[in-house]
C-alpha cells in the first residue's frame, strides 16, 4: 500500500476523514502506477476547487477542500471529485517525469489555455482507466479557453482520445485553435 | 421569347381586358357548403360557454397546483405548459361571453350541476408524490376526452354562419386539447409498468367516469346531444 | 390537494439533493452563491477567471432549479387562491402564462446544462426561492416573487448573457437573451399587479414592498449582486426600468447590496 500523508489529520469545517481520503488517493496512485509516498495538504477553509503540485519529487500536493467535495452534499467528501483532482495532478507528475514534457513551462507559468488543454489530455486518459471523466464539463472548459468552434472541438477530441501526447503536441493543438 | 409563348401572353392579356365585372356570382361559392341552421340559440350558447369556462378555470388551477407535487421532471414541465393552454381557453371563453349578451361573465361561469363540482373535487384529491398516475388519468383519460367530445358536438352543431366566432374559438381550443391529450396519454402509458399500476389507473378512471356520468358531461346532460330515436307509439 | 404546499415537500426525483437554509447559511466556509462562494474575493463572473467556466456551470444549475421552483410557485398561485374573493381571473391567467414560460425556461436550462457539461442534480438544491412563493397574501407573494426574485433573475440572466458574449458562446448568449425577455415580462406583471391590487390600500402596498425588501435582502448577502465592477452579478438598471422599477427602487437595491458587502468585509 502506498503511503499517503494527509494534512490536516482531522477537520473542523468539513465532514472529511483523513483516512478515507488517504485510501482514495492511494487507490488512484496505484491505478496510475505511482508507487511512492504522497503528501496531500488540504485547505479545509476553502470551498473552491484549486489544486497544485508543491513538489514533484517527493510528491507533495496541495488542494482546496472544495476540490475533494461532493457538490450535491456540501461539506461532505466526494470520492469521484477526489479521483478527478488527484488523478490530474498525478498524471501531470508522470507526464513531467516522462521526458515528453521537458520543454513545458513551469506550472506557475502555464496560462489558462495551456492548463485547460493539458487537463483535457489527462482527464481523457483517466476516463479510459475508469477514474472519472465528465467529458462534457471538460469540453465546455476547453471551449471557453479555445473558442466555440469546430477547430477547437476537433482539437479537444484529439487531446481527449490520445494516449501519450508530448507537450509540443498539446501546445500545437492549443495554439492551433487560437490562431 | 419563342413564338408560342408570345401568342399565349397576347391571348391572356386580351382575356383580362374582357373580364366582365358586372357578371353576378353566388354569395356562397360552389364549394362553400356552410349552412345557416344551428342547434343553439344565443342564450343556450352563452350558457354552455359559461360552463366550458368554469371547467377550463378549474382545470388550469389544478394543473398549476399539481406541478409542485409531481417528482417526474417531464410530467412537471408538461403540466406547467398545459396549465397555460387551459388558462388561455378560459380567457377565450371569457371574451366570448359579452358578445353573447352576457356582460356579467361571472354570472354564467358556473358548473352545470353539483356532480361536476364533485367531479373536480375527486379529480384534484390526489396530492401525494406517488400518485402521478391518478393525477394524469383524471385529466387525460377522463376530463379531456369529455371536453373534446362536448366541444366537438358544439362545434359541429352550432350555426356555421351566425356562430362562427364560437367555432373559430373551439377550433383553436380543440387543437390544444388533442395535442395535450396525446401528450398526457403517452405520459400515462410510460408510467404504467405493472399490473398493479394498471389497476390503479383503471380504478381511478372508473371512479371519476361514474361521477362524470352523473354530471352528464362537462356541460351537463346533453353535452354531446342525444343520439337515440324517439319512437312514435304504434296504432 | 391542499392550499399552500410546504417547501420541504416539493416533489423531486432521486437525482436532486436538498440543502436546507440552515445548512447553507451554517457553512463556516461561507454560503455558496452565484456559482461561487461568499468567502472568496468578490469578482465579476467572467470566462477569464480561473474558475469562471465552473462557476458558470454551477450558476446554470442554480438557475435550473430556480426555474423549477419558479414554475412550482406560479402554479401554486393558480391553485392557492379563490377566484373573485382573493384574486381576479386576469391575475391567475398571468400566473398560468408564467407557468408556461418557466416550464420553457426549465427546458432551456436543461439544454444549457447539457451544453455546459452539467448533470441534473450535480449540485445541491436550496428551496429559498419557492419559500417566498408560499406567502398566504397574493399581493405579498407576487411582490416577493415577481419583483424581488424575478428581478434578481433579470440581473443573473444579463450577467450570464454577457458571460456568453465574452466567451464567444453563441448558444448561451442566445438562450439567456430570450429568457431575459420573459423575466422582464414577469417583473412587469409583478409591478402592474402590485399597483392594481393596492390602488386603494396603502397599508397593503407598504407591507408588500416591505416583504419585497426582505426577499431582496435575503438574496443580497455579501453584496454579490450590485453595481460595482467586481460584483459577481451585475445589477441591471435598464431592464429593471423596463419592468416598472423606479430609479429610487433600483438605487435602494444597489445600496442594500453595498451595505451587505461592507458588512461582509467588516
Amino acid at each position: 500500500m502506498i503511503q499517503v500523508s494527509v494534512k490536516p489529520e482531522s477537520f473542523e469545517m468539513v465532514f472529511y476523514d483523513a483516512a478515507v481520503i488517504g485510501e482514495v488517493v492511494a487507490e488512484v496512485a496505484e491505478r496510475l502506477g505511482v508507487d511512492e509516498a504522497i503528501t496531500l495538504d488540504i485547505d479545509e477553509q476553502s470551498p473552491l476547487g484549486r489544486s497544485k503540485i508543491l513538489s514533484y519529487d517527493p510528491i507533495d500536493l496541495w488542494v482546496d477542500g472544495g476540490a475533494l467535495e461532493n457538490t450535491q452534499r456540501p461539506r461532505n467528501f466526494g470520492p469521484a471529485r477526489t479521483r478527478d483532482t488527484i488523478g490530474r495532478l498525478l498524471l501531470r507528475v508522470l507526464d513531467r517525469r516522462s521526458g515528453r514534457f521537458d520543454d513545458a513551462p513551469a506550472d506557475d507559468e502555464l496560462d489558462l489555455s495551456q492548463f485547460a488543454a493539458w487537463d483535457v489530455h489527462s482527464v481523457g486518459r483517466l476516463e479510459r482507466i475508469g477514474l472519472g471523466g465528465q467529458r462534457k464539463r471538460r469540453l465546455y472548459q476547453f471551449r471557453n479557453r479555445h473558442g466555440f468552434t469546430d477547430v477547437a472541438d476537433a482539437a479537444f477530441d484529439e487531446l481527449w482520445g490520445s494516449s501519450e501526447l508530448s507537450w509540443t503536441e498539446i501546445e500545437r493543438l492549443s495554439v492551433g485553435c487560437r490562431t | 421569347m419563342n413564338f408560342e409563348l408570345q401568342q399565349h401572353a397576347a391571348w391572356t392579356a386580351e382575356r383580362a381586358s374582357m373580364t366582365d365585372i358586372k357578371r353576378p356570382r353566388e354569395p356562397f361559392a360552389p364549394w362553400d357548403r356552410r349552412s345557416l341552421p344551428g342547434l343553439f340559440d344565443v342564450d343556450e350558447t352563452a350558457k354552455r360557454i359559461g360552463h366550458y369556462k368554469w371547467v377550463e378555470i378549474k382545470l388550469f388551477e389544478a394543473l398549476g397546483g399539481w406541478v409542485a407535487t409531481v417528482p417526474e421532471l417531464d410530467v412537471k414541465l408538461r403540466l406547467g405548459t398545459h396549465c397555460y393552454h387551459h388558462a388561455w381557453h378560459a380567457d377565450l371563453f371569457d371574451k366570448r361571453l359579452p358578445e353573447l349578451r352576457e356582460m356579467q361573465t361571472e354570472r354564467l361561469t358556473i358548473p352545470p350541476n353539483d356532480h361536476m363540482v364533485e367531479f373536480f373535487e375527486s379529480m384534484t384529491e390526489p396530492e401525494a408524490a406517488h400518485m402521478t398516475i391518478e393525477k394524469l388519468v383524471g385529466v387525460y383519460r377522463v376530463l379531456i376526452p369529455h371536453k373534446i367530445a362536448a366541444y366537438t358536438y358544439h362545434r359541429n352543431g352550432t350555426s356555421e354562419i351566425t356562430d362562427m366566432p364560437t367555432i373559430r374559438i373551439l377550433d383553436f381550443i380543440l387543437q390544444d386539447e388533442f395535442s395535450d391529450w396525446r401528450e398526457g396519454e403517452m405520459l400515462i402509458q410510460s408510467m404504467i409498468e405493472s399490473p398493479e399500476e394498471l389497476e390503479r389507473a383503471m380504478s381511478h378512471q372508473t371512479k371519476l367516469e361514474k361521477i362524470m356520468l352523473e354530471a352528464g358531461g362537462i356541460a351537463g346532460p346533453g353535452s354531446i346531444g342525444n343520439p337515440y330515436v324517439e319512437l312514435v307509439e304504434e296504432n | 390537494m391542499r392550499k399552500i404546499f410546504p417547501a420541504e415537500e416539493l416533489a423531486r426525483d432521486s437525482r436532486f439533493i436538498r440543502q436546507t437554509n440552515e445548512q447553507r447559511m451554517g457553512d463556516p466556509r461561507g454560503a455558496r452563491v452565484a456559482g461561487g462562494n461568499t468567502s472568496e474575493n468578490l469578482a465579476k463572473l467572467t470566462p477569464g477567471l480561473p474558475n469562471g467556466p465552473d462557476r458558470a456551470r454551477a450558476l446554470m444549475h442554480g438557475i435550473f432549479v430556480g426555474e423549477i421552483q419558479a414554475l412550482e410557485g406560479a402554479g401554486r398561485t393558480c391553485w392557492d387562491f379563490e377566484l373573485g374573493d382573493e384574486v381576479p381571473l386576469a391575475l391567475k391567467l398571468d400566473m398560468a402564462r408564467q407557468c408556461w414560460d418557466e416550464a420553457r425556461h426549465c427546458e432551456i436550462s436543461v439544454s444549457l446544462a447539457e451544453h455546459m457539461g452539467t448533470e441534473l442534480g450535480e449540485y445541491a438544491e436550496n428551496g429559498l426561492l419557492y419559500e417566498a412563493s408560499c406567502n398566504p397574501d397574493p399581493v405579498l407573494r407576487l411582490t416577493g416573487v415577481n419583483r424581488a426574485l424575478e428581478g434578481l433573475a433579470i440581473d443573473v440572466f444579463n450577467t450570464m448573457k454577457e458571460f456568453g458574449n465574452m466567451a464567444g458562446d453563441p448558444v448561451l448568449e442566445f438562450c439567456e437573451d430570450w429568457m431575459l425577455a420573459d423575466e422582464v415580462t414577469h417583473v412587469k406583471m409583478g409591478s402592474d399587479w402590485l399597483r392594481r391590487l393596492t390602488e386603494n390600500d396603502k397599508d397593503r402596498l407598504n407591507k408588500a414592498l416591505e416583504f419585497q425588501k426582505v426577499v431582496d435582502r435575503l438574496f443580497s448577502f455579501n453584496g454579490f449582486r450590485g453595481e460595482d465592477d467586481d460584483s459577481p452579478i451585475q445589477l441591471t438598471r435598464r431592464f429593471r426600468e423596463l419592468a416598472g422599477f423606479s430609479d429610487e427602487e433600483i438605487d435602494e437595491i444597489a445600496d442594500m447590496s453595498r451595505d451587505a458587502r461592507s458588512e461582509a468585509i467588516a
